[in-house]
């Protein structure tokens, strides 16, 4: 930064400043009039300072040390005068949030060290440039935001708290941070609700942004947040990280396991990586592959018949040859590991409840159902016995209960499937005038029986009814539903609703209005059975079949085991309600998560990546993998422009404005110690 | 200029007392020209015997010894020690120098040669005491006999410093009237520009006996200056500037330490006997102890 002055006096000041010098010189001299006094003999004090007079100039020099220290003082009293200063130190404002980025790929290493401690510094270095009576307040954000320090003009703890930013591997929005800062930025407006009143001018600040960039632009507005992005890490960057980590059964052989993963090189140079798969503590598989730049890999490994384990896929190296031929290491590490968990089926608890429907007990006794579900067949009647059923289906032991053409007196604490009947749920509605009595509603209603009815539409986007194609399929007759609020229609005729879902507390309702089976008595009193529709003879009933015992049932007891992003809250289902959950996080923490009354439990203390352990009175019972898996972080080229609430922020190095950081006070300081040196100098007669 | 002198202040009554009992010790021998107090080692006449000899015609018959001529019937001649007298030359520095300290280096030197002298009257030794310089000895008396202390002091008082001469002038000039036998004592503070070594040599030449007795001022041995001065020189008005400081001061001391270590070295090579004095120590305490000490008077 060039020196520039300030001339701070007018000619005539600076003559008379200009005559000191010469006064001082003379007085000098004047000083030098020597007392004289008659000694016997010079001789003895000639011959001592004879060898002194060998170097004369540096003698001059030393006898003038007085001299020397006295017109550097008056120097430096005419330079503090001049008022030296350097341009471009001071803070653009006087209210600033710094918001720090600490997510995935701040722990990138493209500058040495990572890039939250190049953050950190460069907060620093602003935080540096802070004027006295600024303040300034320290956000840390990733997928989450949290103030490391409200409003201070304490350079020291704002520094100090930049300090304590320690990394996560989690994902990164701005949205969040902004909301907070312009929130706290503003006093009266609420971080939360924008219609709240102003009740306090609105004071402008500073928003420095801190970060790589790696976030989708926001389009909160900034208010009066006055944004200043400093992008952190170099343009173009080495990584390669592992996408995709799941395990299937392989198709043709269902006993079998397979582990598939894809590698994407998320630089501009060709990746060398060589690929490590873990069994628990065993390598059972290691690949080397060639990645070109910005494309990816697929890998593939058949584990045979696994029962549980824990795989872990590792980028043990990764090399990225550079056009011009130089060779740089993988620079981001947390996407160089990836895990899963193979885990023991558990079958889902199926009740059905028929007089007798062949196609429904045929779908669920095939192979791939056997393996989802424990069907249990019982008749209508016990749902009149109480007993075993009735304690069962209260304590929330059945996963799915279908009832087939029949209802239960109350409903049970499992998610149910009702055939050609309606869920005996209802509420008693206030009464009409006063005094008058309260009517029960049912929930769910059905209009009048209908003969035909077409179906036009399938809900593909639900998870029952994907894949389904209902085009071939004939219903005789049926009675269309009225939805209750909340539910959602599956599938829809020309004549109304037949199949929908509604939620009940934590539990959910299907309710199909036709049955497959029509039972007519004849005249004979023989019962005769005929099929009320052609769905169960088409390909699409069993795979409604399998869609229901993996949605109600088989969810949890799916192959793949649950692999959350870091951060994310991850639903846990306790074998045991009522009792809490243990969770061990794969750096050995343990936490005790309370479960509700269904047995349902959130865990939302993600943050390591790696495998979680679930456990249940000691024993466990569950696993679940934290992984990055992020595109977004792991592409850690830096974006050098964001976009905050439609406004474009051009990354800039230094973000503050030119103003002037002037010296005058330390080199009168300077001055001051020049003088107490001379006046020590002075009487200590340190020179001969 | 200090005032004028009287005799006694040069020698108090308890000096002189001291004084008497003491004598002037060479460590050459001389012949003297009159018989003295001293034994000489040639034979002579005195009343101490000596040896005998034989008679060679021409001995003088009054010394034949007649008893054993009577017993032996060969004439033995009896001889005796010769008692002889001491040269003794007491030269102060009377340069502009000299006139320093308190009391003055000068006065000091006149004490100490007043001193000596009457060591050398009382013992019927040949004593002149002359200031050295190119006119200034050529008055001085040649004094022999304890009455003729009064003389000597007299002229001891009548001596004044203030001619500038090189000790080398000085030292040729001395030479050149006075004869090289004797003990010569030389006071003086040695300080010449133009250097004391060839004064010494000449004196050196001439076979004295010499004793230096260099003589220095508290002030030269500490000075108490400080700050910026002009040191004017008494003797030639050289003037050195000087900024007087601890350093300095320190530097002054280790030359001057140097300058009396050269002296004695110079003076113990060529058998000169050197004795370092001050003006702060009291005469007598230089004579009854350090040249006593050192073999000058015992």
């Amino acid at each position: 930064m060039p020196l520039d002055l300030v001339n701070m006096l007018s000619w005539w000041q600076w003559l008379i400043l200009a005559a000191v010098p010469p006064a001082i010189l003379a007085l000098y001299f004047l000083k030098l009039k020597r007392r004289p006094l008659e000694v016997p003999s010079t001789y003895l004090w000639r011959r001592s300072i004879e060898d002194l007079h060998v170097n004369t100039i540096w003698q001059r020099l030393r006898r003038n040390l007085l001299l020397f220290l006295q017109l550097l003082l008056l120097l430096l009293i005419m330079l503090a005068v001049l008022r030296p200063g350097v341009k471009g130190s001071k803070l653009v404002g006087n209210r600033f949030v710094f918001l720090i980025d600490n997510s995935a790929s701040m722990q990138a290493t493209d500058l040495g060290e990572s890039r939250l401690e190049a953050a950190k510094e460069a907060a620093r270095n602003t935080i540096e440039r802070m004027q006295p009576g600024d303040v300034a307040m320290v956000v840390s954000f990733s997928d989450v935001a949290e103030v490391e320090r409200e409003f201070t003009g304490n350079r020291g703890q704002l520094v100090e708290s930049v300090e304590q930013i320690a990394p996560s591997a989690r994902a990164t929005s701005l949205v969040e941070a902004i909301k907070l800062a312009s929130g706290l930025a503003n006093p009266g407006r609420s971080a939360n609700d924008d219609t709240d009143v102003q009740v306090a001018e609105p004071k402008p600040a500073t928003l420095y942004i801190f970060s790589d960039g790696k976030f989708a632009d926001p389009a909160a507005p900034l208010g009066n947040l006055e944004p200043v992005y400093q992008p952190i890490g170099a343009d173009a960057a080495s990584n390669v990280g592992i996408a995709v980590l799941n395990v299937r059964r392989n198709e043709s052989r269902p006993d079998q396991l397979q582990a598939f993963a894809r590698l994407e090189n998320y630089s501009q140079a060709e990746a060398d990586v060589a690929l490590e798969l873990w069994l628990d503590d065993d390598m059972i598989d290691a690949a080397r592959y060639q990645i070109p730049p910005g494309e990816s890999q697929g890998f593939q490994q058949d584990l045979g018949p696994l029962q549980s384990g824990s795989l872990r896929l590792v980028i043990a190296k990764a090399k990225f040859l550079h056009e011009d031929g130089s060779v740089s290491d993988d620079q981001l590490a947390v996407d160089n590991q990836a895990w899963t968990v193979i885990r023991k089926n558990r079958p889902a608890n199926l009740l059905l409840v028929t007089p007798g429907c062949e196609a429904i007990r045929f779908a669920l006794t095939t192979e791939a159902a056997r393996q989802l579900a424990n069907v249990t067949i019982e008749p209508p009647e016990v749902l009149n016995k109480g007993g075993d059923y009735a304690q069962k289906a209260a304590s929330g032991a059945y996963d799915l209960i279908i009832y087939d053409r029949c209802r239960p007196r109350e409903m049970p604490q499992a998610n149910t499937f009702f055939v050609g009947a309606l869920p005996p749920v209802s509420f008693d509605l206030p009464p009409d005038r006063e005094g008058g009595e309260s009517k029960k509603v049912e929930l769910w209603r059905a209009r009048p029986e209908v003969a035909g009815p077409r179906i036009i539409d399938v809900d593909a986007a639900h998870p029952l009814t994907g894949w389904l194609d209902l085009d071939d399929v004939l219903i005789a007759k049926a009675r269309p539903l009225e939805v209750p609020a909340g539910g959602a229609v599956l599938i829809d005729s020309h004549l109304g609703p037949l199949m929908a879902i509604a939620p009940r507390g934590g539990l959910e309702d299907l309710v199909l209005a036709f049955s497959f089976v029509e039972e007519e008595t004849g005249d004979d009193g023989a019962v005769r059975r005929f099929a009320a529709t052609n769905w169960p003879i088409r390909t699409s009933f069993p795979v409604f079949m399998l869609n229901l015992l993996n949605y109600f049932g088989g969810g949890q007891a799916g192959l793949d085991t649950l692999s959350v992003q870091p951060g994310r809250q991850v639903s846990l289902q306790s074998p045991a309600p009522g009792e809490p959950l243990q969770v061990l996080a794969p750096s050995g923490r343990k936490v005790e998560v309370p479960v509700g009354d269904l047995g349902r439990a959130n865990f939302g203390e993600t943050d390591e990546l790696g495998v979680y352990e679930v456990r249940s009175r000691g024993a466990a019972v569950d696993f679940f993998s934290v992984n990055l898996f992020d595109p977004t972080e792991s592409n850690i080229a830096v974006r050098q422009q964001i976009q905050l609430g439609h406004v474009p922020v051009e990354g800039r190095a230094a973000g503050w404005e030119s103003a002037r950081k002037e010296f005058w006070k330390a080199i009168l300081l300077a001055g001051f110690g020049i003088l107490l040196l001379e006046w020590w100098v002075y009487h200590r007669r340190v020179y001969i | 200029m200090p005032p004028q002198t009287s005799a006694a202040d040069l020698l108090s009554a308890e000096l002189l007392a001291k004084l008497e009992r003491m004598e002037l010790v060479s460590r050459k021998i001389f012949r003297g020209r009159m018989k003295g107090e001293r034994r000489s080692r040639r034979k002579g006449q005195s009343v101490e015997f000596a040896d005998f000899r034989n008679y060679v015609p021409g001995d003088d018959l009054r010394f034949i010894d007649w008893n054993t001529y009577a017993r032996l019937d060969r004439l033995f001649l009896k001889m005796f020690m010769e008692e002889e007298d001491l040269h003794f030359y007491a030269l102060i520095d009377t340069s502009p120098s000299m006139d320093f300290g308190e009391p003055t280096k000068f006065h000091y030197a006149r004490q100490l040669a007043a001193a000596l002298g009457f060591i050398g009257l009382v013992r019927g030794d040949r004593v002149k005491v002359l200031p050295i310089g190119e006119s200034a000895g050529r008055a001085a008396p040649v004094l022999r006999g304890r009455h003729q202390l009064w003389r000597m002091l007299e002229y001891l008082s009548g001596l004044e410093p203030g001619e500038t001469f090189t000790l080398a002038d000085a030292a040729k000039s001395f030479c050149l009237r006075n004869s090289g036998k004797g003990i010569l004592v030389l006071i003086t503070d040695l300080m010449d520009k133009s250097g004391y070594e060839a004064a010494l040599r000449y004196l050196l030449a001439q076979d004295f006996d010499i004793y230096l007795i260099h003589l220095l001022s508290a002030e030269e041995y500490e000075p108490e200056v400080q700050g910026d001065l002009r040191l004017i020189d008494c003797e030639d008005g050289d003037v050195t500037e000087v900024t007087v400081t601890a350093p300095l001061l320190k530097r002054y001391k280790q030359t001057l330490h140097a300058f009396i270590e050269a002296a004695r070295d110079f003076c113990s090579r060529r058998g000169i006997l050197y004795f370092p004095a001050r003006n702060d120590l009291p005469v007598e305490r230089l004579i009854s102890g350090y040249l006593r000490e050192r073999g000058l008077v015992r």
